[in-house]
């Protein structure tokens, strides 16, 4: 809980950055939607109100799939702010997901 | 709807489960392979091609998708390991041109290497490549895919329980599509199929293990088929050698013997021996000249030579001892002249160091030889510098298979061994392949009492024929061998 607080009150959004990701699935499969509900909960603890999620099926634009070289389901790839950072998986350990995105809030995390 | 029909066509070609017709088959293009797979591979099916680092996998696999794309069935490569354009780099030293049938839309090669920045975070699947590899096999209509290093795929995943799930999952994928398959996966030491990844080996109909060995410091490169479901196949270790026409396989089926009937006698080129052997050599056999160094081996190799070139009959000439050149300027002594006969290419003669190839490599120039220039008879000089390919081992493979070849193709062989030690008989047997001498003429020379030097010649076998046993004395002369008559 400590820790919890601590991130919430210091977390590094640059003012005014938008969080940008898009995030590749296959159709409704089930580590498709579990990437999705991760995502969305933990955009919605760390960044509330400043990101944006694209989401890609690669079942219906295998070209976006191609061109982003999005080989597996669910992909997520953090688009802004730079440098990109690329998650596969169903992004369930959350921890690890918030260290990639460059989330994390505090600097001994 | 076209999509469906079209899946129903393809799973109706894969199907041989429910008649008995043929199991249908796609040519792989490297004949020898085609021939150990009787036929090729499993159309619509999985094929696995298993070996260690650099045996030669990937260029197996690309060998048959190229043959695939040029004989009208495009294909697609899948890189989990390699880059593109370094696989087209790589694919130039076989004088493949993947560019230009890529540009034909015959064939395509996917980089499939993950980001290895990526950050891997709980179960995912291959769906987006797949969903990419459906819209390519659409557009080019592919009927063919070789994925490379799926070990590398199969890598990522943390439990055996994920990497099966992916595995089946790509397996129906595959077959959904009627796709003629070729998978490469990494093996160590003398695993044929990874043991921790068994599925593998359950998803292919068609298991084929290539290896490399190195003994006495000459490396061998090995195939055997596994298992292939629903078809029979070679069931041996076949060599096979690289070169810059890629694969090159020299399949030995040591069960079939189809050996020509020996054909008429010919003379051997000297009258006297002709007389010993009651008419000369019999065409189409294999005769063995033995003796120590200097007894006049080769040159009674050449007087056949001379005589066989001058009926007008093709003579191959496997020179493992010296150089043509050499061979030629050594003949003048006896007075026999072989650069005219080479100027007419009644006689051909080919030189190689023993110790430069291995087997294959020796056996594919002979047999390429053998297949091109047509020859009615061939000299191996000497039989004896053949354990310089590697071993005794080595000596018996290739002269079995080349002497096999020669009788196949009703060619006589003339083979010259130096013998060394006193007794000759056992050295003569040494190599072990008497069993496919059919005459053996010894020569031997011992100084006389006066002071000069005393050659004789004696037939120790000669099948099918009668042949005198007794010793005869010769003389080289310059102009070739006199028997000197008892």
């Amino acid at each position: 809980m400590k820790a919890r607080k601590r991130g919430r009150r210091g977390y590094a959004k640059p003012a005014g950055q938008t969080y940008v990701f898009r995030l590749f699935v296959a159709g409704d499969e089930s580590n498709s939607s579990q990437a999705r509900g991760n995502l969305a909960r933990i955009c919605k603890e760390r960044i509330k109100g400043s990101y944006k999620i694209e989401t890609v099926d690669v079942l219906k634009d295998p070209s976006t799939a191609y061109e982003n070289k999005v080989l597996v389901t669910p992909t997520l790839i953090l688009i802004k702010p730079l440098p990109k950072v690329s998650v596969l998986g169903n992004l369930n350990d959350t921890r690890q997901v918030i260290a990639a995105l460059r989330l994390s809030a505090s600097s001994d995390d | 709807m076209a999509t469906a029909k079209r899946r129903v066509q393809a799973r109706d070609a894969r199907g041989p489960q429910n008649s008995k017709k043929k199991l249908p088959k796609v040519l792989t293009g490297i004949a020898g392979l085609d021939l150990v797979l009787e036929g090729g591979l499993p159309a619509g099916r999985v094929t696995l091609l298993s070996g260690g680092p650099g045996s030669g996998k990937t260029i197996m696999g690309l060998q048959c998708l190229l043959h695939g794309a040029n004989a009208g069935q495009p294909g697609i490569m899948v890189l989990f390991e390699e880059r593109p354009a370094a696989m087209r780099q790589n694919a130039w030293s076989w004088g493949w041109d993947l560019t230009r049938l890529e540009n034909k839309n015959k064939l395509y090669l996917m980089d499939a290497r993950l980001d290895p920045k990526a950050v891997i975070s709980g179960e995912f699947s291959i769906n987006a490549l797949l969903a990419i590899l459906d819209q390519r096999i659409k557009s080019m209509r592919a009927k063919l895919i070789f994925i490379d290093a799926v070990d590398v795929l199969l890598h990522l995943y943390d439990s055996p329980k994920s990497e099966r799930r992916e595995l089946h999952a790509l397996h129906e994928w595959l077959l959904d599509r009627g796709l003629t398959a070729i998978m490469t996966v990494k093996t160590v030491q003398q695993e044929t199929v990874p043991s921790q990844y068994a599925f593998l080996d359950f998803m292919a109909d068609c298991v084929i293990h290539v290896d490399e060995r190195v003994t006495a410091q000459i490396t061998t490169r090995r195939l055997r088929v596994i298992k292939y479901r629903g078809s029979g196949y070679g069931r041996n270790e076949y060599p096979f050698i690289i070169n810059e026409n890629g694969i090159n396989i020299v399949p030995v089926f040591r069960d079939v013997l189809q050996h020509r009937t020996p054909g008429p006698k010919i003379s051997s080129g000297q009258a006297g021996l002709d007389d010993v052997l009651a008419g000369g050599y019999k065409c189409g056999t294999s005769i063995l000249i033995a003796g120590n160094a200097g007894a006049g081996k080769t040159t009674l190799a050449c007087v056949f030579t001379r005589a066989a070139c001058l009926r007008g009959e093709r003579v191959l000439y496997l020179n493992f001892e010296e150089s043509p050149e050499a061979l030629v300027s050594n003949m003048l002594s006896p007075g026999i002249a072989l650069q005219p006969l080479i100027k007419t290419r009644r006689l051909l003669v080919r030189s190689y160091l023993p110790e430069a190839m291995g087997v294959e490599e020796h056996l594919f120039f002979a047999l390429k030889e053998l297949d091109e220039s047509q020859p009615r008879h061939i000299v191996v000089d000497a039989i004896s510098a053949c354990k310089r390919m590697g071993s005794e081992q080595a000596a018996f493979e290739y002269l079995m298979r080349l002497l096999n070849a020669c009788k196949e193709r009703g060619i006589t062989c003339l083979c010259i061994q130096q013998t060394s030690g006193l007794d000759v008989e056992e050295d003569v047997s040494g190599i072990g392949i008497s069993s496919i001498i059919d005459t053996i003429i010894l020569l031997r020379h011992r100084l006389t009492g006066g002071g000069s030097l005393s050659r004789q010649l004696t037939v120790m076998k000669s099948r099918g024929s009668p042949h005198s046993d007794q010793f005869h004395e010769f003389r080289i002369t310059n102009r070739g061998i006199d028997l000197v008559k008892a």
